[in-house]
C-alpha cells in the first residue's frame, strides 16, 4: 500500500513538472541589459516588468544588472558575439554597434507601436541618429546639470547666492573659513568634472563641451582657455572638498545631505534625494559667471541635456521582433514610472500622465525651460568615444588643483588632434 | 623514471598537450595582439589597416612616458619592499628559536588569501585624505598636515604600489621560507664550527643558496609592478588626470573606455616588449653569475 502511495506521489509529481515544463517553454525569455542599482533605475524597471506581465504575458525577461564599467561589459559581449536581446545604451555604444551591425534599425516598430506619436517635439532630436534611422527607444527627455545649494548655510554665513566668479570665490573663502566644504563633487567619476567645466565653459561660449565633441570649437579658444582659468583659480581657491580625485558620489552626497557642503553638483535627477534630505534648505541655481549682464543671459544656456540613447535590440536575437517591440514597451512604461513614482516630468514621451505633487525644485525648472535656448551634453551623449575619456581625465586632473592649465589646454589639444 | 626521461617519444607524447594549448590559448593571444596592434579597429567592426600609426601616437603621447615612469617606480617599489621584508620574515620564522613561529608564518600570508578588492577598500579607508586612519594617526602625534595619499599627483603611484607590496608580500615571503627549509643545515653547522654568528650565517649561506628563489621573486614582482592595473582601477581610477595610468591602464581604457581597440594593443604589444625585456635581462644577470662560479668552481679564471 506504501509502495503504491509513493508510486501515486512520484506520478503526479511528473506530471505536474511535466505541465510546468510546458508552461515554460511557451513562455519567451528575453535577456535585457538595463541599470539597475539605485531607486532611480530599479523603481521604473520594476514598474515595467510589471506592467510587462499584463500587456505580454508570454514574455519573460531576464535582467542582467548593468555594470558601471563605462559599456565595457557590453561591448565585450559584442565581441563574443553574446548580446542579449536588449540592452540599454548612449550614444557612443549605439555608435560603435552601428558600424558592426549590431544593432536594430527600430524605425518599423517605433511607427507599428505608436511609439513616435508620443515622442515629445522637444526630443525628436535624441530620436533618430545622424544617420536619421532610430536604433534606441529612449525614455530621458532633457536633462540638466543643477549646481544645487544648501540656503540655510548660505544665510548662516551671511552669505548671498552667487551669481559671479567673484562673488563664489568671496564664498569659498568664508565656507572654508566656517569648515564647511564650498561645493561638494564626486570627482572620482569624470563626468561629473567634465559637467564642473561645462557650466563654466558654456559662459563663455554656450556650445560648451558639446561643440568641442563635434569639432565647432577648439580648447585652445579663449572661451575655453578662460573656463580652465575660473576652474583652476576657483579650485585653487578651495571650492573643492580635500581629495575631490578619490570622493564617490555617496560621499559627496553626503556632504550636502548633512550640511557639511554647501553646494553640490548633479543631475536633476538628484531632486528628488535632495529635497527628502534637505526639504526647503535645498534648491538649485543659474551658474555664476563672469559678470551680472552674462548671468542674465547665460540663464538660458544649461550644461547637460538629452542624448541619442535608450532601450536598443541585438538584430541577431531569435526573437528580434518581439523584442524591438518589448523595447518600446518598457522605454513607455519607464516614463510612466518616472513621471508617477519619481516626481521626474523630464521625459521622453507623451504619456497622458500628470504629477500635481513635484517637489518645489522640479517646478522651478519645469517653468525655467520654456525659456532655455540651448543645452549642451552629459559625457554619455557625446559622440567621440576618445573626447569623452579624455574630458573626463583632464578636467579630473584640472580639479585636483596640480595641473596647469596650459597643461590642461596641451594635453587636451593633443588628443584632439588626433581625433 | 631514467627510462621515460631517455625515451624522445615518451617526451614528446607528454608535452604535446600542454604545448598545444600553450600554442592556442596564449601563444596565439600574443602574435593577435602585434597583428591587430597595426590596425584602426574598434573591437566589433571592421578592422582598417594603419600600419605602425597607433605606435607612433603611443609614443608621441605624454602619458606613455608618465605610464612607463610609473610602472617603473611600481616595480621598484614591490621589489625592495617584498624582497626585504619577505627575507627578514622568512629568515626570522625559520630559526627554531622564535616564538610564536607558527603563527606569524599564516599571519604573514594572510593578506595573499584576501580579495584585492576588499584590500583595496581596506586601503582606500585607510588613505582617506579627510578621515582616514593614517591622517588620523598623524594627527594624533602632533602632525597638522592632511596628506591627500591617492590624489596627490607624484605620491599616489607610491601609495598604490605599497598596497600591492603590502598584499603579496606574503607569497615571497612563502616562496623564500620554502626555500630555506631546503638548504641542509650542514651549511649551518659548519658556519657554527667556523665561528659564524647567526646573521653572518645567512648572509653567507641563506642569501647565496636561495639564488633561484630570488630570481623568481623578482621576475615576478618587477614584472609585477609593470603591468599593475588592479589598484589602480579601483583606488584611483588612474587620476588625478593620468598622474597613476601605466601602460596596462592606458590599453584597458583604449580599448574598452575609447573605443580604440588598435590602440590598446599598441600599448598591450608594448608592454609584452618590456615584460620579455625584463625577463631576458634577469635569466642574464642570473645566468652570467651562474656561468663564473662553474668556471671558479672548474679552476678557470672568473
Amino acid at each position: 500500500m506504501f509502495k503504491k502511495a509513493i508510486c501515486l506521489a512520484l506520478a503526479i509529481l511528473m506530471v505536474m513538472a511535466m505541465g510546468t515544463a510546458a508552461s515554460a517553454e511557451d513562455k519567451v525569455v528575453l535577456k535585457i541589459y538595463a541599470q539597475y542599482a539605485d531607486d532611480d533605475t530599479k523603481v521604473p524597471y520594476d514598474y515595467a516588468v510589471e506592467k510587462l506581465a499584463e500587456a505580454f504575458p508570454n514574455v519573460e525577461l531576464e535582467l542582467i544588472p548593468q555594470a558601471q564599467d563605462d559599456g565595457a561589459t557590453l561591448l565585450a559581449l559584442a565581441a563574443a558575439g553574446n548580446l542579449p536581446d536588449i540592452y540599454q545604451t548612449g550614444s557612443g555604444i549605439l555608435s560603435t554597434f552601428r558600424e558592426s551591425n549590431q544593432i536594430m534599425v527600430l524605425d518599423d516598430v517605433a511607427q507599428s507601436t505608436g511609439f513616435l506619436d508620443k515622442v515629445y517635439p522637444s526630443c525628436e532630436t535624441f530620436l533618430y541618429a545622424d544617420d536619421g534611422h532610430i536604433y534606441a527607444f529612449p525614455y530621458a527627455g532633457q536633462e540638466y546639470v543643477l549646481l544645487y545649494v544648501n540656503k540655510a548655510l548660505f544665510a548662516a554665513n551671511g552669505l548671498e547666492i552667487p551669481t559671479t566668479f567673484d562673488e563664489l570665490k568671496h564664498c569659498v573663502e568664508v565656507f572654508t573659513a566656517a569648515d564647511i566644504v564650498p561645493l561638494a563633487l564626486f570627482g572620482q567619476e569624470g563626468w561629473i568634472t567634465a559637467s564642473m567645466y561645462d557650466i563654466i565653459a558654456t559662459r563663455f561660449n554656450a556650445g560648451g563641451i558639446k561643440a568641442l565633441d563635434t569639432g565647432a570649437a577648439s580648447i585652445t579658444d579663449e572661451a575655453y582657455v578662460s573656463a580652465a582659468t575660473v576652474l583652476s583659480e576657483l579650485t585653487q581657491a578651495g571650492l573643492f572638498q580635500n581629495g575631490v580625485t578619490t570622493t564617490n558620489y555617496d560621499q559627496a552626497s553626503e556632504l550636502f545631505k548633512t550640511g557639511k557642503a554647501a553646494m553640490f553638483l548633479n543631475g536633476q535627477w538628484y531632486i528628488e534625494d535632495a529635497t527628502k534630505a534637505l526639504g526647503d534648505d535645498a534648491t538649485w541655481i543659474y551658474y555664476p559667471a563672469y559678470d551680472a549682464a552674462s548671468y542674465e543671459a547665460g540663464k538660458a544656456v544649461f550644461a547637460g541635456g538629452g542624448s541619442v540613447s535608450g532601450y536598443a535590440v541585438n538584430p541577431a536575437s531569435p526573437n528580434a521582433t518581439l523584442a524591438a517591440e518589448v523595447a518600446a514597451f518598457i522605454s513607455e512604461k519607464y516614463c510612466e514610472a518616472k513621471i508617477t513614482l519619481r516626481n521626474n516630468p523630464l521625459v521622453a514621451l507623451d504619456v497622458g500622465l500628470t504629477n500635481d505633487t513635484l517637489p518645489a525644485m522640479m517646478k522651478e525648472l519645469v517653468a525655467a525651460i520654456p525659456a532655455m535656448t540651448s543645452t549642451t551634453a552629459f559625457t554619455w551623449g557625446l559622440t567621440n568615444a576618445t573626447f569623452t575619456d579624455s574630458i573626463g581625465t583632464w578636467t579630473q586632473a584640472l580639479v585636483s588643483g596640480q595641473y596647469t592649465v596650459d597643461e590642461f589646454v596641451s594635453e587636451l589639444g593633443e588628443v584632439m588632434a588626433g581625433m | 623514471m631514467k627510462r621515460y626521461l631517455s625515451n624522445p617519444l615518451a617526451i614528446i607524447l607528454f608535452i604535446t598537450p600542454t604545448l598545444g594549448l600553450f600554442t592556442i590559448f596564449v601563444f596565439s593571444s600574443i602574435l593577435k595582439v602585434f597583428y591587430y596592434s597595426f590596425f584602426d579597429w574598434n573591437g566589433v567592426g571592421t578592422a582598417v589597416f594603419t600600419g605602425v600609426e597607433n605606435y607612433s601616437k603611443l609614443f608621441s603621447s605624454s602619458t606613455f612616458a608618465t605610464a612607463n615612469a610609473n610602472g617603473f617606480k611600481f616595480a621598484l617599489v614591490i621589489t625592495v619592499y617584498q624582497l626585504f621584508f619577505a627575507s627578514i620574515f622568512a629568515i626570522a620564522v625559520s630559526d627554531r628559536w622564535m616564538p610564536f613561529r607558527k603563527f606569524f608564518r599564516t599571519a604573514y600570508f594572510i593578506p595573499v588569501v584576501l580579495s584585492v578588492t576588499v584590500v583595496c577598500q581596506l586601503w582606500t579607508s585607510i588613505l582617506d585624505a579627510d578621515n582616514g586612519l593614517l591622517n588620523a594617526l598623524l594627527r594624533a602625534v602632533g602632525s597638522d598636515s592632511r596628506q591627500n595619499w591617492l590624489g596627490s599627483r607624484y605620491g599616489a603611484i607610491y601609495a598604490l604600489a605599497f598596497v600591492n607590496a603590502w598584499q603579496w608580500m606574503g607569497y615571497q615571503f612563502a616562496l623564500i621560507v620554502a626555500g630555506i627549509k631546503s638548504i641542509s643545515t650542514e651549511y649551518y653547522e659548519a658556519a657554527e664550527i667556523d665561528g659564524a654568528s647567526a646573521t653572518r650565517a645567512h648572509w653567507h649561506v641563506t642569501i647565496p643558496l636561495l639564488k633561484e628563489t630570488y630570481f623568481f621573486c623578482l621576475l615576478v614582482s618587477v614584472t609585477g609592478g609593470i603591468k599593475a592595473f588592479t589598484e589602480i582601477q579601483i583606488m584611483t581610477g588612474g587620476g588625478p588626470g593620468t598622474a597613476t595610468h601605466t601602460l596596462t591602464y592606458i590599453m584597458y581604457r583604449a580599448a574598452f573606455v575609447s573605443h580604440r581597440y588598435g590602440y590598446g594593443l599598441a600599448a598591450a604589444a608594448v608592454l609584452v616588449l618590456e615584460c620579455l625585456a625584463v625577463i631576458l635581462l634577469l635569466n642574464y644577470l642570473f645566468r652570467d653569475r651562474e656561468a663564473k662560479q662553474l668556471r671558479r668552481l672548474a679552476g678557470g679564471k672568473p
